[in-house]
């Protein structure tokens, strides 16, 4: 009877030991933190917002996943691990899809950069064949003023470029192929114009 | 008696164990009692990442702020009571800063959507008053001979305008609003100064006005007089008070002064009269009309503005102001004379002779006839 009673003491102390042994997984959490960290630092915040966010409140379940273990009596970090690996995984996934991104939107920005150029040199050779109607000189120097300033925006994308603001550089080129579009389909209307005459 | 001791011993022990299983009973008991975070920790998470959705951060950047820092005081909260001995942890303020994590979230949330909002009706009406201006000056500057300084103030804000236009379209409408801003600075630099040159330069609609009446009158006779409209760009021939011909005609690029001086490229405004015909050969731009500018008026302001030292003591005041050919161009060209298309001055040729009078005017119209009633 007396060494049934000691076993059961036994398993007892066992239990309570097992249980305070069950640690909190700070090795998965430091992983699944430094993937965050670097998932921003490739710029994920900026480029793939949603996806970033997503991660970021993935984190934060991780984290109270953890923190509900803690509160038992007998903490089991299964669920919080497997979210902290989801982290760890989707931070690669996310960190891809930043690249991606970046490297979609640079190739867009510099094929409008040679777009915007090409424009600039057309409606530069369509200004010499404007008609020169009663508005003429004024309109046709307002008309090359344009273009310059069109021209000036692209050497302003190019630095913006060169600086690695991708988006900033996206949406300023994307306003000067607009207006260099408008200065072109406001030149030919004005020469087909002076055609149809 | 051993016997006796060790049944003693078996009791106590049954006795402390059973004092042991209750006390765990207990506490296993108060334990699952007690209320955890989870739900309330939850309900923030998700409250801020909704509001952040919301852009939030943007919008209603202070009480996101707050929020944010409440969620993580809970959280903070949480993991120190969960440090303590499971029977005396204790989760009401994390409950506490739980709760006032998603108030604040959802106050973020519905302040971020209503100044979105706003924003975006103001966006929506300031691009509308920013068409309006850059119409306005289509209409009425553009073809002015203004500075190049204020075509490229107003070519700059079609620039940030048309970036302001991607950013509302992107959905980012506080950099929209920081682009329109800049548009707008531009945009109205422009417009003020072409509107100033402009109202500047019809303070001198009076005295055209009289000169104009003037010369139809003298036209009612039966004379042939010439009446130029150097806004309209128009060279009017009129006989007993009726235009019976006009011609469109070139300028200097200085076409909006007065002739004041050699090499001003403006255009004179006054009386004058034809004092030489030149023939083919004996003009370089096909036929030519020369009148008697400088006139005694001319002579008077000239002497006057250079009293005043507003023109330089070794400017000459200029002459040999014709109408001639050679125009039609397109473009205002000449020195300050008056360019038609050939065709054009063979016709006045042919009708007018030496002594007709020559009146130029900036504009016959008053300025609100020229702006349409536009209100700039």
């Amino acid at each position: 009877m007396k060494s049934k009673l000691m076993i059961a003491i036994a398993a007892m102390g066992i239990a309570v030991l097992f249980s305070s042994c069950a640690k909190v997984p700070q090795a998965e959490v430091d992983a699944a933190t430094a993937a965050i960290q670097e998932v921003k630092d490739a710029g994920a915040d900026l480029y793939v917002p949603e996806a970033y966010q997503a991660l970021v409140d993935s984190m934060k379940s991780a984290n109270e996943k953890i923190e509900v273990a803690k509160a038992k009596w007998f903490p089991n970090y299964t669920k919080a691990k497997e979210t902290l690996a989801f982290v760890s995984q989707n931070a690669v996934d996310t960190k891809a899809k930043s690249e991606a991104r970046k490297v979609e939107l640079k190739a867009e920005t510099e094929a409008m950069i040679v777009e915007v150029k090409a424009l600039v040199a057309e409606n530069t050779a369509l200004i010499a064949k404007a008609p020169r109607g009663k508005e003429g000189r004024e309109a046709l120097e307002a008309i090359k003023s344009d273009v310059a300033v069109a021209e000036t925006t692209v050497a302003e994308v190019e630095a913006l470029l060169a600086n690695g603001d991708l988006i900033g550089s996206n949406d300023k080129i994307k306003a000067a192929k607009q207006k260099a579009t408008d200065i072109k389909a406001e030149l030919e209307a004005a020469i087909a114009k002076k055609g149809g005459k | 008696m051993i016997l006796g001791k060790k049944k003693k011993i078996r009791w106590l022990i049954i006795c402390l164990l059973s004092v042991f299983v209750v006390l765990i009973s207990i506490s296993v008991i108060i334990v699952s009692q007690k209320e955890l975070p989870t739900d309330d920790l939850r309900l923030a998470r998700e409250a801020l990442s909704e509001a952040k959705e919301a852009e939030a951060d943007i919008y209603s950047d202070k009480i996101y702020k707050q929020s944010v820092q409440m969620y993580d005081s809970a959280m903070v909260n949480w993991s120190r009571e969960n440090t303590k001995f499971i029977l005396f942890r204790d989760y009401t303020k994390v409950i506490g800063f739980a709760k006032k994590a998603k108030k604040g979230a959802d106050e973020a949330k519905e302040e971020s959507i209503k100044k979105a909002d706003n924003l975006s009706k103001n966006v929506d009406a300031a691009f509308v008053n920013m068409e309006k201006k850059i119409e306005l000056y289509n209409k009425l500057f553009k073809n002015l001979p203004i500075p190049k300084s204020v075509f490229d103030a107003h070519n700059k804000s079609k620039m940030f305008f048309s970036e302001s236009k991607i950013a509302q379209g992107n959905g980012k409408l506080k950099d929209a609003e920081i682009l329109f801003k800049k548009a707008e600075i531009y945009a109205n630099h422009a417009n003020v100064a072409a509107a100033k040159m402009l109202r500047d330069y019809f303070n001198d609609y009076g005295r055209w006005k009289n000169l104009a009446n003037d010369a139809i009158s003298a036209s009612r006779g039966g004379n042939k007089v010439i009446l130029v409209d150097k806004v309209a760009h128009i060279l009017y021939v009129y006989q007993s008070g009726k235009a019976i011909r006009s011609y469109d005609v070139e300028f200097g690029p200085n076409w909006m002064a007065h002739k004041e001086r050699s090499g001003d490229k403006a255009t004179p405004e006054g009386n004058y009269h034809i004092t030489k015909k030149k023939e083919r050969g004996s003009t370089t731009y096909h036929k030519a009309m020369l009148i008697d500018y400088p006139n005694a008026d001319d002579r008077v302001r000239f002497a006057q503005k250079k009293r005043q030292g507003l023109i330089s003591r070794r400017a000459g005041i200029g002459n040999l102001i014709e109408i001639h050919g050679n125009g039609g161009r397109g473009f205002d060209w000449t020195s300050g004379c008056v360019g038609m298309r050939d065709r054009d001055i063979d016709d006045l040729y042919r009708l007018v002779g030496s002594g007709t009078r020559v009146t130029i005017v900036g504009s016959i119209e008053s300025l609100s006839v020229i702006t349409g009633g536009l209100d700039f």
